[in-house]
């Protein structure tokens, strides 16, 4: 399909790249306790991209029989209004092996998935609780060329296995959730790990107390982050630079964070579903370090950003079916050089509590990522919190919002724990920022 | 087309089998800044298949190759043989319905030439950047599509409609020094190409309001009597109280039944709520749902009281209540789950200026950037407020954040205007991995005697 888009687009006399890629998802729900739902999914499509007289233009299909004429037709039509780019198509280049499938995950049967929820739904079943729980197995192939001669393909399992445990009393919700997420199946300890994750949190959150009040120290852990992160993962991208929206534009080299703190990317990380030897551009995959001991190293780029920023794209070109490829993260390790490298400690905080008199653990906030993310600034309730008094948890906290802005607050971070973590595509511990604002309400 | 899915139905070896087939045209322009973001024309298709077994769960198979559909019936039948429940899953009655729906498409989308759609919007665009030197950037989205829907099923339904969807949004960044602010509006509507004309004002607005908002103070953060704007007060509904009618949420899980029991008061006399998909011309308004009920109101509130609540035809059972034609999904990758349609606050009494006239000091929250709730607790960003003093409108403010407790908060609603409106706007609504669902939210101007007002982040400049 890709070599005969790719020679119509030529004869034409146009670049072009596409990205053809086949999946097929196997999924077991468990709602409220009850195994009642199995599914499978299959899907296939192409995204083509033309670069004709100087102008960019795409068109996508799921239909499998759409000819490849047509394809080329509706990109170079898209192309006549499109917008102009000096767009490089990578040559062929070689680009490093990383394992993105495991035979294990690939031929797992329907009842190693169920088994694998049931796992779950049996360690987490509580009286008074409900669980629910999903497990997803994804075979997927990719192949993506191009009319300067790349051409790479590669097939990829992934295995996301998430719980969510729930607690009504009285008007008291309470949802505690946990994933995993993979490119081989987990394992027995990964399933244990999850389970105590989810009822360790339960077991300190039926005490219900008082929120502090102030400004605190507070731990956020891996989950807890998003809301601290989003605006430096947002100005870390050459998207945003490019929009001027970026309060980082301008300051490579600057020592904008706490000399312990960086942000890299990486495709490469074993065993991640967001892996891959080469991105959705034919750009081969590379680790990527954006922040190193505080320093603002590098933005992330796509061709496109790449091409009008005058830089080199990063491997970060994601693309659908329908749509332009787009920048995006794949694998982001937020590092702790220099600290936090102690013995691993799986309790809550990971070990951070320990020198905190009063202050807070923010496992989960409202509103992520609402409103004006950019600056940022950020006040959220919590979702799911709880206080600490003289190095100990007391009890979950209701009715409290926090606010800071992560630039401050992350010039100066007053620890890492030694919980390092996978959460979704983050690799992160928990930290522990002082003087972030707490309100009771 | 009908004779292929009347002939993988009649292949079914289950006891009861649904089918849904999709195609959707789409097209969709952007600009951001100066600058052409992106012109994309597509066609997605694909089919659905669900069924269901005597004491076994749901088999359902998702998929983009037609010509597959007789094997995925096949597919989704030994999925859902191998799973066996104790407890049966049993469906609500829905008398076999059989229509032809072409929805008005006012102008097919699809008959526009792109050039035209980019012509159009680059205008738009050029609207917000005229507003003021210190727009410093812009985006300005169009998207149509049309989707020809096919759905049947073993117990006689048999659907086919065509359903189209236009939506534009236009959002203004302006910046001066370090101070960056942001103006939103969007039109989201199940009409066509003509709709999509004469929208120049609202794209000013968004770019007037990010200007405006530079010079505006952050609202003191603090309790307040607060007023919510249509807009808001429709997200609010939504997300507040919207989510937990949805009786997937409920129907097996007894303490969360005990808490929503029908009869249990929510607010005072004045408070009125429901949900309808019957309701002509609005984005979340279908004729059927994706189980092939019909569409209706149903009231969720009546009189502070709580009277009603979504249903699939699998949770309506399971309560005993019956389907609301609340079974949605966001395309043929997805199975259909509760969800809302066109969600509303009744309409009260009085105008805007009764509702404000008693208030000394309080907050008029306008517009929403956003909202979320995890079922007790909520948080709403709203777009811009402004202080009331004395009974009028006063200053604009910015960053207001309003959070509370659900029934708290419910239960202090204590004045509700005559001046109801819907509110048609893009973006559209997420559960379940599912998203956006088109859905319309109204509302008509609401006071909240005593909310809790955040928006007093640290004003240290960034970086």
């Amino acid at each position: 399909m890709i070599e005969r888009l790719l020679e119509q687009a030529r004869r034409r006399g146009a670049g072009a790249d596409a990205l053809w890629r086949r999946a097929e998802r196997t999924s077991v729900a468990f709602e409220w306790g009850r195994l009642k739902t199995a599914g499978v999914t299959e899907e296939a499509g192409v995204n083509l991209r033309v670069v004709s007289a100087g102008r960019v233009g795409v068109a996508g299909s799921t239909a499998v029989d759409v000819p490849p004429d047509e394809l080329v037709t509706r990109a170079l039509a898209a192309a006549e209004l499109g917008e102009t780019l000096a767009l490089a198509l990578p040559p062929p280049t070689p680009f490093l092996q990383v394992p993105t499938h495991f035979d294990r995950a690939a031929t797992a049967s329907l009842d190693t998935l169920i088994g694998i929820g049931r796992q779950l739904a049996e360690g987490l079943a509580r009286e008074g609780c409900q669980v629910n729980v999903t497990v997803e197995r994804e075979v997927a192939e990719t192949r993506v060329a191009n009319t300067a001669g790349a051409d790479a393909a590669y097939p990829s399992t992934g295995i996301a296995v998430s719980a969510e445990l729930w607690r009504v009393s009285g008007d008291d919700v309470l949802a505690l959730g946990d994933s995993l997420e993979g490119a081989d199946l987990p394992g027995p300890a990964e399933l244990a790990r999850l389970v105590q994750s989810i009822t360790g949190r339960l077991d300190l959150a039926l005490t219900v107390v008082t929120p502090p009040d102030g400004a605190l120290p507070v731990v956020f852990t891996p989950a807890g982050l998003s809301a601290v992160l989003l605006p430096v993962t947002q100005a870390l991208s050459g998207k945003a630079v490019l929009q001027g929206i970026s309060p980082l534009a301008g300051r490579l080299g600057d020592q904008v964070f706490d000399a312990t703190f960086s942000v890299t990317d990486d495709p490469l990380a074993a065993g991640r579903s967001a892996s891959r030897p080469v991105d959705d551009e034919c750009v081969p995959s590379r680790t990527t370090p954006l922040v190193q001991r505080g320093v603002v190293e590098r933005f992330i780029y796509d061709l496109e950003t790449a091409a009008r920023a005058g830089a080199a794209s990063t491997g970060n070109g994601q693309r659908g079916i329908f749509s332009k490829p787009v920048v995006g993260y794949t694998n982001m390790v937020i590092g702790e050089r220099g600290k936090g490298n102690g013995e691993r400690d799986e309790t809550l905080g990971g070990g951070l509590l320990r020198d905190i008199a009063d202050g807070l653990l923010v496992d989960e906030l409202i509103g992520v990522g609402q409103g004006n993310v950019s600056g940022g600034g950020f006040s959220h309730p919590v979702a799911l919190a709880y206080r600490i008094e003289r190095g100990q948890i007391t009890g979950r906290v209701k009715d409290a919002a926090i606010a800071g802005n992560s630039y401050d607050l992350l010039k100066r971070i007053g620890g890492f724990g030694n919980d390092r973590r996978w959460y979704g595509s983050r690799s992160t511990p928990s930290l522990l920022l002082e003087g972030v604002s707490v309100a009771r309400r | 087309m009908k004779d292929r899915l009347t002939d993988a139905l009649a292949a079914s070896r289950a006891d009861f089998t649904e089918i849904r087939l999709e195609r959707t045209w789409t097209s969709s322009v952007s600009f951001r800044g100066r600058r052409l973001e992106s012109v994309t024309a597509s066609e997605d298709q694909g089919g659905f298949v669900r069924v269901l077994n005597r004491g076994c769960g749901w088999g359902v198979a998702a998929f983009t190759t037609l010509d597959q559909l007789r094997p995925m019936v096949g597919r989704a039948d030994e999925l859902s043989r191998a799973l066996r429940l104790e407890r049966p899953i049993r469906l609500a009655d829905v008398a076999p319905q059989q229509a032809d729906v072409l929805l008005d498409l006012d102008g097919d989308v699809r008959g526009v030439p792109l050039a035209e759609k980019k012509r159009l919007l680059e205008a738009y665009n050029a609207e917000m950047l005229a507003v003021d030197a210190r727009v410093v950037d812009t985006l300005a989205s169009y998207h149509d599509e049309v989707t020809e829907y096919w759905y049947v099923n073993s117990e006689g339904t048999l659907l086919h409609e065509l359903r189209p969807e236009v939506t534009l949004s236009g959002s203004a960044v302006a910046r001066r020094d370090g101070v960056i602010e942001k103006g939103l509006e969007s039109v989201g509507l199940r009409r066509g190409w003509a709709s999509v004309q004469d929208q120049a004002a609202g794209f000013r607005a968004a770019a007037e309001r990010a200007v405006a908002l530079l010079d505006a103070p952050r609202v003191k953060g603090g309790t307040y009597p607060v007023v919510l704007d249509p807009e808001l007060a429709g997200v609010f509904i939504h997300e507040a109280f919207g989510h937990l009618s949805e009786a997937d949420f409920i129907f097996e899980n007894p303490q969360a039944r005990e808490m929503m029991t029908l009869g249990r008061r929510f607010g005072k006399p004045v408070l009125n709520a429901g949900d309808n998909g019957a309701a002509a011309g609005l984005r979340g308004t279908l004729p059927f749902d994706d189980e092939g009920t019909p569409t209706q109101d149903t009231v969720l509130i009546r009189e502070g009281v709580l009277v009603g609540r979504l249903h699939s035809r699998e949770t309506a059972a399971a309560m005993g209540e019956r389907p609301t034609g609340n079974a949605r999904a966001t395309s043929f990758r997805h199975p259909p789950i509760v969800r809302m349609t066109n969600t509303y606050i009744g309409n009260g009494r009085g105008s805007f200026a009764d509702l404000i006239k008693d208030i000394k000091l309080g907050v008029y929250a306008c517009s929403a950037f956003g909202g979320q709730t995890l079922l007790e607790n909520f948080s709403f960003t709203a777009a811009y407020g402004h202080m009331i003093r004395d009974g009028q409108v006063a200053e604009l403010v910015k960053d207001v954040v309003i959070a509370g407790n659900l029934s708290q908060t419910l239960d202090r609603i204590d004045h509700i205007a005559g001046d109801f409106r819907w509110n048609q706007m893009g973006g559209g609504c997420g559960k379940g991995g599912q998203f956006p669902l088109a859905v319309t939210e109204g509302a008509p101007h609401v006071r909240i005697e005593q909310a809790l007002v955040g928006g007093d982040v640290s004003p240290t400049p960034a970086a």
